[in-house]
Parts: structure tokens; C-alpha cells; sequence
């Protein structure tokens, strides 16, 4: 219980923070930084969900955020409705391709579900260039309505979107899904033998996995008012994970922390000039070495006092 | 009396080798019987058959009158047969408690609900309460194989296959487990089915013994008579002493 309501005053205080930081900015700019790294935190938790906790690795997130910011696109855009029709569509194109790769590799065991994640996304990015007539090619499409005229409220809207996703996420991988999950992480054969659909929660929690992200592409589509192939790039997928180590696989809450602090990592970093680059990639290599099990979920944990 | 199951004719081939070839045998509800051979005899792919990890070639494996052909793993326990591994195949990273839990979570027996007391119980009854909280990754080899047949238990089957339930253990190790599978049958009326290599508490244990060689099944009977079993002496002389010190 008391472990609990220290949970609960954590959420709380990041919740407030974040509500806080854009009005100490008072720039557009920061609050534009700000928004992007909370839809990070979005394709972050929604990677740890699947990946972080049944241990089967996703190298082609970008795949659900690309068809998430292309169909808002193409709802905004192309069909001209309203904007927000893109969200819901987004996470629905998103599920439609998590289904399609999930169904024929998460039935099998082995690398192959890892690997037609990243081939799924990398050939997205190359038909986005190959249908330009449809696409834009590498334009892409600009030119979208936002969801709102103020970055501020566009601001809180992702912030809520963030706490929403996390705080469903966390409850589900805290209840016996996330047992399970973690069981499946253990020992494949021996979840089966011990009576559970292994293939069922795999491919649920990626259709779960995917709608969230998907909703953050759609997201992004709307902050940025464009969308461009490089949604489906395998660097954006490589980013996530490294967000996802560096918050603490499998807690759910520590990517989220994880993909704000790399997200901002870069900005504060600027003053640094060229050697921005170079000083994060260090800071990175120094965080996995010291810290493998990542920095976020074990500093809170401490923090917290006991497990 | 019906059979619990019921295995006509089963086959299976991996390439040019028959490792099961024609198997056939019924068990009795509340039995507990073995399965006996050298190594390679096809006992634990036999196992691996029953459970669906395997597809079968040939043959039918009947359970409650019901087919269990092409039904996958998880299907399979759901309808009351379930099994432990020859190698202990524990969830690392999770405590011995969740664990169990997990096995609780099979819909066979999560629709009743209370799975967390359940849980706790079937500790109890392995006699794993006190290390309930114990990450499994701390656990001793023999405490390993109590969770191996704890998890099995959770999912509240009639027919336990136990695959080596001893391997690996000392003899002092070996008593008290051979006694909870003693329990498990007279106190649940559990129908228990095993695959050992310690043949001395193997022939104490249990009531019928199935012998297997090279795939295919040489004699069924009463232990006493398995090891005179001219067919099972011949299988067993020159690869070990043992069954034939214990006749």
C-alpha cells in the first residue's frame, strides 16, 4: 500500500513537472521540443509493453508510427477531414499492420518476427518514395490542419495522451497479462505447457503495442503538420529501443522517462555545437555500460526504497 | 473400466529414424504407471507426442474418449493432461510464487477465480510456502524440480506426465519427492504417468511399467515381472548393471 501511494505522489510530481515546464519556457520552440519528446515517451512505453516484456524484440517500431502519421496524412490531407479522425485511424492502420506481420511470425520461435519488423518498415520508407503520385515521395505531404491552433494545447493534449497510455499499460503489465508476458520472456515451451496461449498474447499485446503507436504517429503527423518517409526510418526504431534500455526494460514508466531525457538530451547538448553528437553518443555508452539494466526505472526504485 | 488414455499405433519418424514406431497403450483413471528404456528408446519424445509438442505421423491418442490429434500444447493441458520437463525449464527472472501463478492462469482453471490462493496452496502442498517469494534464479536443483511438478499441478490436471522427476537429484533429495508423487496419487487421485532412469524408487512407485526399446514398446506389466522380462533384461545387459542388481 505505502509502496503504492510512493508510486502515485512519483506520477504525480513528473505529471506536474511536465504540466509546468512549457509555461517556465515561455518559447514555442521549447514547447515544441517538449511535445516531441512526450509522443517519444508514447512509442517508447508502447515498445516496452511488447518487446520489454515478453523479451520478443521489435526492430521496426517506426513501422506503426509511419502507417499511424501516413493515414492521418492521408485523412487530413488527401480526404480532408478533420484531423482528428486521423488518431483513431492511425492506431487502426497501425493494428492492420501489426496483424499482418504478427500473425505469420509470432507463431514461430526464433529471430524472424525481430527481422520482419524491420524489413515491413524499410520497405514502407521505400514504397513512400516509389508511389510519389500518392505519397509526395520524399516531400512527403505538408501542409496538414493542426488539431489545435496553440503549441500549448497541443502540448497538453500529448501530455495527456502520455500519462493515459502509460498509466493503462503499466496497470495492464502490473495485472496477469504482464505475468504471462513475462513468463513467455522466461520460457516459451513452458508457458505452453502450463496451459497458456502463448501465441494469443503475443500478437494481442503487439496489436495493443501498435494501436498506441500508431496513435503517437498520428500525433506527430498533427504537431508537425507534414509527414515524410523518414516516420518509417530504421534509425526512429533504433532510438526507441535505446530509449527503452536507457529507462529500464519491462517497467513500463522508466521508458517513458528515458525517451523525454534522450529526446531533450540532444537540445541541451546544443550549446556544444559540433561535438553535440559525439558527447551524447558518449553519454549513451557510459549510461549502458555503469547502468545495463538502464538509468531511470533502477534510480526510481531506489528512490522508492525496497523493491 | 474406461480408459483415461487411450494410444492406438502412434508413430513418429525424424528423417530415416523411427523414433516412435506403433506405440500402444491405455492408462486406467487414479493409475500410476512408468515408462522404461535405455536412452534413445523414444520415452521422452513419446511425452512430447502426448502434449502436442510433436505432431504425430500416425496413430491416435485418445483422452476421455476425446482426440487429441493436431490439438497444439496449451489446448491440451486445458483438458486436464499436463506435463513437466526432463531439464527444469523454470520462468527465470520471476519469484517461485509467480511462477505458479502462472500455471494457475491456464482458463482451465483461472474461470474458478481465486487464482493467488491457489497458488499459495499448491506451494504449500510441494512444500515450497516458505520460498514463495525466492527468486527462482536462487533456487536449489531439487527445489527446482518441486516447481517443475508445482507449476504442472496449478492447472489442476487429471493425468500428470512427469519426464525424470528425479534426474539429477542426491538420494536425499530423492525420498521426499518420491513421496509427495506417492501423495499426489493416493491423497488427489491423480493418474500419473513417469519416465525415470533411477530404477530402484522408480520400481517402488510405481503399479505397471511400460518398457521401451529402440522406439518401439517390448513389454507392459507389473514391475516384478518387467525386470525377468527376457526382451527388457536384453535391451538393458551391456549399457548398465543396474536393473539387472535390483531384480
Amino acid at each position: 500500500m505505502r509502496r503504492l501511494n510512493k508510486d502515485v505522489i512519483g506520477a504525480l510530481t513528473v505529471l506536474a513537472v511536465l504540466a509546468l515546464a512549457p509555461l517556465a519556457a515561455q518559447s514555442d520552440y521549447v514547447t515544441g521540443i517538449l511535445t516531441v519528446s512526450l509522443i517519444f515517451g508514447i512509442w517508447a512505453v508502447s515498445w516496452d509493453f511488447m518487446s520489454g516484456l515478453s523479451g520478443r524484440e521489435n526492430f521496426g517500431h517506426a513501422l506503426f508510427i509511419g502507417a499511424g502519421a501516413y493515414t492521418a496524412a492521408f485523412v487530413d490531407g488527401k480526404f480532408d477531414l478533420s484531423p482528428w479522425w486521423g488518431l483513431p485511424a492511425g492506431a487502426l492502420v497501425a493494428v492492420l499492420f501489426s496483424l499482418i506481420v504478427g500473425f505469420p511470425t509470432l507463431r514461430l520461435r526464433g529471430p524472424y518476427f525481430a527481422l520482419a519488423m524491420l524489413a515491413a518498415a524499410t520497405i514502407m520508407q521505400r514504397l513512400m518514395r516509389i508511389f510519389w503520385q500518392y505519397t509526395g515521395g520524399e516531400e512527403g505531404i505538408p501542409g496538414l490542419d493542426p488539431l489545435f491552433d496553440e503549441p500549448l494545447s497541443t502540448y497538453y493534449f500529448c501530455l495527456g495522451a502520455l500519462a493515459l497510455v502509460t498509466a493503462a499499460l503499466l496497470a495492464l503489465a502490473r495485472s496477469s497479462w504482464g505475468t504471462i508476458l513475462r513468463a513467455i520472456r522466461g520460457d516459451e515451451a513452458a508457458c505452453q505447457a502450463a496451459g497458456i496461449n502463448v501465441t494469443f498474447y503475443k500478437i494481442a499485446s503487439l496489436v495493443i503495442s501498435a494501436a498506441c503507436a500508431g496513435t503517437g504517429g498520428a500525433l506527430y503527423a498533427d504537431y508537425q503538420q507534414a509527414v515524410t518517409p523518414d516516420v518509417f526510418a530504421v534509425a526512429l526504431s533504433i532510438t526507441i529501443i535505446i530509449m527503452v534500455y536507457v529507462g529500464g526494460m519491462g517497467s513500463i514508466y522508466g521508458p517513458m522517462g528515458g525517451a523525454i531525457v534522450l529526446a531533450l538530451l540532444p537540445e541541451v547538448l546544443r550549446g556544444l555545437g559540433e561535438y553535440r553528437l559525439w558527447v551524447y553518443s558518449v553519454i549513451l555508452m557510459f549510461i549502458l555500460f555503469f547502468s545495463p539494466d538502464g538509468l531511470v526505472a533502477p534510480l526510481w526504485r531506489r528512490l522508492r526504497g525496497a523493491p | 473400466m474406461t480408459a483415461l488414455l487411450k494410444v492406438e499405433r502412434v508413430t513418429k519418424r525424424f528423417g530415416g529414424l523411427v523414433a516412435v514406431r506403433d506405440v500402444s497403450f491405455e492408462l486406467r483413471p487414479g493409475e500410476i504407471a512408468g515408462i522404461l528404456g535405455p536412452n534413445g528408446a523414444g520415452k521422452t519424445t513419446l511425452f512430447n507426442l502426448l502434449t502436442g509438442f510433436i505432431a504425430l505421423d500416425l496413430g491416435t491418442v485418445e483422452f476421455e474418449g476425446g482426440s487429441l490429434a493436431g490439438l497444439a500444447p496449451h489446448r491440451i493441458v486445458n483438458r486436464g493432461l499436463a506435463r513437466t520437463f526432463q531439464l527444469c525449464r523454470p520462468f527465470r527472472g520471476m519469484s517461485v510464487f509467480e511462477n505458479v501463478v502462472v500455471g494457475c492462469l491456464a482458463p482451465r482453471v483461472r474461470r474458478a477465480g481465486g487464482t493467488e490462493a491457489r497458488a499459495r496452496r499448491i506451494l504449500d502442498q510441494v512444500g515450497l510456502a516458505a520460498k514463495a517469494a525466492v527468486p527462482v534464479d536462487a533456487l536449489s536443483y531439487g527445489d527446482l524440480r518441486r516447481l517443475e511438478i508445482a507449476r504442472a499441478l496449478a492447472t489442476n490436471p487429471k493425468l500428470l506426465l512427469l519426464d525424470e522427476p528425479f534426474a539429477g537429484l542426491g538420494s536425499s533429495e530423492i525420498e521426499p519427492l518420491s513421496a509427495l508423487i506417492r501423495r499426489l496419487h493416493a491423497e488427489e487421485g491423480l493418474t500419473i504417468l513417469i519416465i525415470e532412469h533411477k530404477l530402484r524408487e522408480f520400481m517402488q512407485l510405481v503399479q505397471r511399467v511400460i518398457a521401451m526399446d529402440f522406439g518401439e514398446v517390448i513389454a507392459i506389466g507389473p514391475p516384478a515381472e518387467i525386470v525377468r522380462h527376457p526382451r527388457v533384461v536384453e535391451a538393458y545387459i551391456g549399457r548398465t548393471e543396474a536393473p539387472l542388481g535390483i531384480a
